[in-house]
C-alpha cells in the first residue's frame, strides 16, 4: 500500500507547524542530557520521562522492574501497538560534567546525540501530537530503555519485549543522530574484551613480564584470522587499556572488539577462532587470557520492499530528506529478532565520540527530524505500513 | 517576627512549589504578571542554555512568566545574539534611559530592567549557572504568589565550586561567612538568618523594588536586603533552597574586591542609620598586591559604588509606571 499522498503532503508543513515547540524540545534535550546515566544508573533519566508522561496525561505511565520507563498514549481504537523506543544510558561516568551549552546553531556537551535527544523526542512524543492535532487509531506505546550499551546489553529492551503484554506491531527505534538514518536490518554483532594478566612471580616458569606485551601477540594472531569477502564480515579493534607508568611494565592489559557480520554463523566461526588463539597465547607466554563476549546481536531485518521501509522512505522525501541505509546495532535487533517491523531513525546531525571534539548536535535540523518521526507514526497509524 | 521564627516559617525548599499548573492559576486569580531579568556581560556558554530551559518550560509549557529579558552590560561575545535567537527580548543597558547617564555594572542593568520589564514581580536571575533548571525561577516565585505578605525572596544553595574534573560537594559562600554574616550579626540580627545574601538570583515586587535604591556595582545584593528589611522588616522576606548551583569559581583576589564594594555600600547605610560615624569619607580606592618578576607591586582599583535612584524618582519611570500619579 502506497502512503496517503494527503499524509505525505501534510507531513511537508511538520517543520513549521512544529516551530512554536522548538524551545521545549531543546529543553528537554538539555534536561536530559545534564543527567548522567551510565549504563545500570537511569533512574533520574527515567523519572524525567515519567514525569513528562504523566504530565501529558499518560495515566499508567511507570517503571517496570528493570527500570524502563514505559508509558502508552492510548489510540482512538486501539488498532496496532506502535512502539517508540529510545535508550537512555550513555557511555559518559558520572563523574564527567554534564552540563551543556547551548549555542545559536547547536547543542553541546556529553551524550546530546547519543541518546539524550532521542530521549527527549520520545519525552515529549504526546505533546508533539497533541500540538500538531493528531489523534491516533492505534496505541503509541513509549519506551525510554535502560541498558541498552556495552555489557547491558539491551536488557532493558529485551525485557520490556519479553514481559509485556501488548502486541507490538511496529517498533521505531529514536536515536539522536544521524538525521536520514534509515535501518531496517540489523547485522549481526558480538562484543567482547581480550584482557591479559601476568600470573604472580612462582609460577611465571617463563615467557613475558609484560600484558601489554601478549596482548599486542593475541591482535597479531586475531589479525591473521581470514576474513571472507562475502558475507560482509570485519573485527574492529575499538578500544586498548595497558599500563600505568612509562617504566612499570603492565600486569593487565585490555582489549575491547567486536565482530559484525551479515552471517551469525561466521560471527561464530570467528569468534571460536579468538577463544583458541587467546587459549594459545595465554599457555604460550604463561598469562591469564580471556576473552568475555558480552553482546551479542543477530543478524537479520525486513526487507527493502517491506511497506514500513516505503513508508520511511516517502516520509523522507516528502521532507527531503537524503535517505542512508544501513545497519544498525541498536535496539533494533531485538525487535526484527522478535519478527517485529521495525526501523531506526535519527532526529538532527552532530557529531559524538571524538578524540578533541566535544559532542554536539545541531538544532536546525531536529524539527525535520521529528517531522519525520511524526510522519511515519501517522502512516502507520492510517495502515500504510502493514505488510501485504 | 523573630529571626528563628521566620526561619522555620519562610524557608522553603523549591520542592514546595512542584505544582507550577498551581503557580500559573493562582497568578493569574491575582492578576500577576511576572518578568525575569536576565543580566549579562560576555554569558555565551550558559546564556543559550538558561533561556532555552526557563522560556520553554515557564513560558511556553506552563505560562508563568509573561516576559524574559536579557539586560546586557555590552557583551562583546555572542551573548545577546544567542539570547535573541532563542526568543528573550534582549536590551543594552547603555541605550536606555540614556539622560541619566550609564554605569558599569550589574546593579544597572537590575535597576534599568524595572524600567524596561513590564511585571508586578521581578525575577533576577544570574547567567552563569551552569546546571539551570526551571526550580530557579518557581522556587522563587512560590512564597511570593502563595503569600501576600512576602515582598522579597532570596534563594540559597549548596553551592559546590566548579573546578576541572569533577565537582566539590559543598563549597562557595567565603564573603558571606568572613564578612556579610559577620556584619549583619552586628548590625542587623535579624537578617542573619538570610542563608545566602549574596546570591544571585532572587525575586521581588515591583511595588518594593522601586523604592529602593541600586548601587551598580557589587553591593547591590547587600544593599536591597538592608533597604527592604528597613522599610517592611524581617516578615517581607522568605528564602528558598534551590539546591545545587553550579558556577565559574572566583579567585579569592577578586572576591576581595567584591567585599570592598560590599562594605562600601554596607557602611554607607550604617552611616545613614546613623549606627556609625566616620570622620573622614570612605577612601574609594582598593589596594592589592602582587608580585611580578621577582618584585611585589601594588594595584589599586577604584571601586566607587555609585548608587541609583529609586526609580521611583525617575519621571519617565513614573509616567510609564504609574501615570494616574503624575501632575495634571
Amino acid at each position: 500500500m502506497e502512503v496517503d499522498v494527503a499524509t505525505s503532503e501534510r507531513v511537508r508543513h511538520f517543520p513549521e507547524a512544529l516551530l512554536p515547540m522548538r524551545e521545549r524540545l531543546l529543553a528537554n534535550l538539555v534536561m536530559i542530557a545534564q543527567i548522567p546515566a551510565p549504563g545500570g544508573e537511569e533512574a533520574q533519566r527515567v523519572r524525567f520521562l515519567l514525569d513528562r508522561f504523566s504530565e501529558a496525561g499518560l495515566g499508567d505511565a511507570a517503571a517496570d522492574e528493570v527500570g524502563n520507563a514505559v508509558g502508552c498514549l492510548v489510540g482512538k481504537e486501539g488498532s496496532r501497538n506502535i512502539l517508540l523506543v529510545s535508550h537512555l544510558d550513555t557511555i559518559f561516568p558520572a563523574s564527567l560534567d554534564h552540563n551543556v551549552t547551548v549555542e545559536a546553531d547547536r547543542v553541546i556537551g556529553p551524550g546530546v546525540g547519543d541518546n539524550a535527544l532521542g530521549a527527549a523526542i520520545v519525552s515529549m512524543m504526546p505533546d508533539i501530537l497533541e500540538h500538531l492535532k493528531i489523534e491516533l487509531d492505534s496505541n503509541l506505546v513509549l519506551l525510554g530503555s535502560t541498558r541498552s550499551l556495552g555489557r547491558g546489553n539491551h536488557a532493558g529492551v529485551r525485557f520490556f519485549l519479553d514481559h509485556t503484554l501488548t502486541n507490538i506491531d511496529f517498533g521505531i527505534c529514536v536515536e539522536g543522530m544521524q538525521l536520514g538514518r534509515l535501518n531496517y536490518f540489523s547485522i549481526g554483532t558480538a562484543r567482547g574484551d581480550v584482557t591479559c594478566d601476568v600470573r604472580s612471580e612462582p609460577s611465571r616458569s617463563y615467557g613475558t613480564e609484560s600484558a601489554l606485551v601478549v596482548l599486542n601477540h593475541i591482535i597479531n594472531r586475531i589479525l591473521g584470522i581470514a576474513i571472507p569477502n562475502r558475507p560482509y564480515t570485519v573485527i574492529r579493534m575499538g578500544t586498548m587499556r595497558a599500563g600505568v607508568a612509562y617504566d612499570v611494565e603492565p600486569d593487565h592489559a585490555e582489549l575491547g572488539m567486536e565482530i559484525v557480520s551479515h552471517s551469525d554463523e561466521m560471527i561464530d566461526q570467528i569468534q571460536r577462532q579468538i577463544d583458541d588463539i587467546v587459549s594459545e597465547m595465554s599457555a604460550r607466554h604463561a598469562v591469564n587470557a580471556h576473552v568475555d563476549m558480552f553482546f551479542k546481536t543477530q543478524a537479520g531485518g525486513i526487507s527493502f520492499s517491506h511497506p514500513l521501509v516505503k513508508g520511511v522512505l516517502e516520509t523522507m522525501h516528502a521532507l527531503g530528506i537524503e535517505p542512508d541505509q544501513g545497519h544498525s546495532p541498536s535496539e533494533l535487533s531485538e525487535l526484527i529478532a522478535r519478527g517485529i517491523p521495525a526501523v531506526t531513525l535519527g532526529i538532527s546531525r552532530g557529531v559524538k565520540s571524538r578524540k578533541k571534539q566535544p559532542d554536539y548536535v545541531l538544532i536546525d535540523p531536529i524539527l525535520t527530524g521529528v517531522a519525520q518521526l511524526v510522519g511515519l507514526i501517522l502512516a502507520i497509524d492510517e495502515g500504510a505500513c502493514d505488510a501485504l | 517576627m523573630l529571626s528563628e521564627k521566620w526561619l522555620t516559617e519562610r524557608t522553603f525548599h523549591h520542592s514546595n512549589f512542584w505544582d507550577i499548573k498551581w503557580l500559573v492559576e493562582e497568578k493569574h486569580r491575582q492578576g500577576l504578571s511576572i518578568s525575569l531579568c536576565l543580566p549579562t556581560l560576555n554569558e555565551e556558554k550558559t546564556i543559550g542554555q538558561e533561556i532555552v530551559i526557563l522560556k520553554a518550560e515557564l513560558m511556553d509549557h506552563y505560562p508563568l512568566l509573561d516576559e524574559i529579558a536579557v539586560v546586557d552590560s555590552g557583551s562583546g561575545d555572542r551573548t545577546c545574539g544567542i539570547a535573541a535567537s532563542f526568543g528573550a527580548d534582549v536590551y543594552i543597558a547603555s541605550e536606555h534611559l540614556q539622560e541619566h547617564g550609564s554605569f558599569p555594572g550589574k546593579g544597572e542593568n537590575l535597576w534599568k530592567a524595572l524600567y524596561l520589564l513590564k511585571g508586578d514581580i521581578i525575577v533576577y536571575v544570574d547567567t552563569d549557572i551552569k546546571n539551570i533548571h526551571p526550580r530557579f525561577v518557581y522556587g522563587l516565585l512560590g512564597p511570593l504568589i502563595q503569600d501576600p505578605q512576602v515582598h522579597y525572596v532570596k534563594a540559597f544553595y549548596d553551592r559546590p565550586l566548579a573546578f576541572s574534573g569533577g565537582l566539590r560537594p559543598t563549597g562557595g559562600g567565603r564573603v558571606t561567612e568572613i564578612l556579610i554574616r559577620p556584619l549583619f550579626s552586628l548590625f542587623y540580627p535579624e537578617l542573619a538568618a538570610i542563608l545566602q545574601p549574596l546570591s544571585g538570583e532572587y525575586a521581588g515586587r515591583r511595588s518594593i523594588l522601586e523604592q529602593i535604591p541600586y548601587p551598580v556595582g557589587y553591593g547591590v545584593e547587600t544593599a536591597m536586603l538592608i533597604d527592604i528589611y528597613e522599610r517592611l522588616g524581617l516578615c517581607a522576606f522568605a528564602q528558598t533552597d534551590l539546591d545545587r548551583r553550579i558556577h565559574r569559581n572566583q579567585e579569592t583576589i577578586a572576591l576581595g574586591r567584591m567585599a570592598f564594594g560590599v562594605l562600601r555600600t554596607f557602611m554607607k547605610r550604617l552611616k545613614r542609620g546613623d549606627l556609625v560615624q566616620f570622620q573622614n569619607e570612605l577612601p574609594s580606592l582598593m589596594r592589592q598586591y602582587e608580585v611580578v618578576e621577582g618584585k611585589y607591586r601594588q594595584v589599586e582599583y577604584e571601586i566607587e559604588e555609585i548608587e541609583r535612584p529609586p526609580m521611583i524618582e525617575v519621571e519617565q519611570y513614573r509616567e510609564r509606571f504609574h501615570p494616574q500619579e503624575q501632575p495634571a
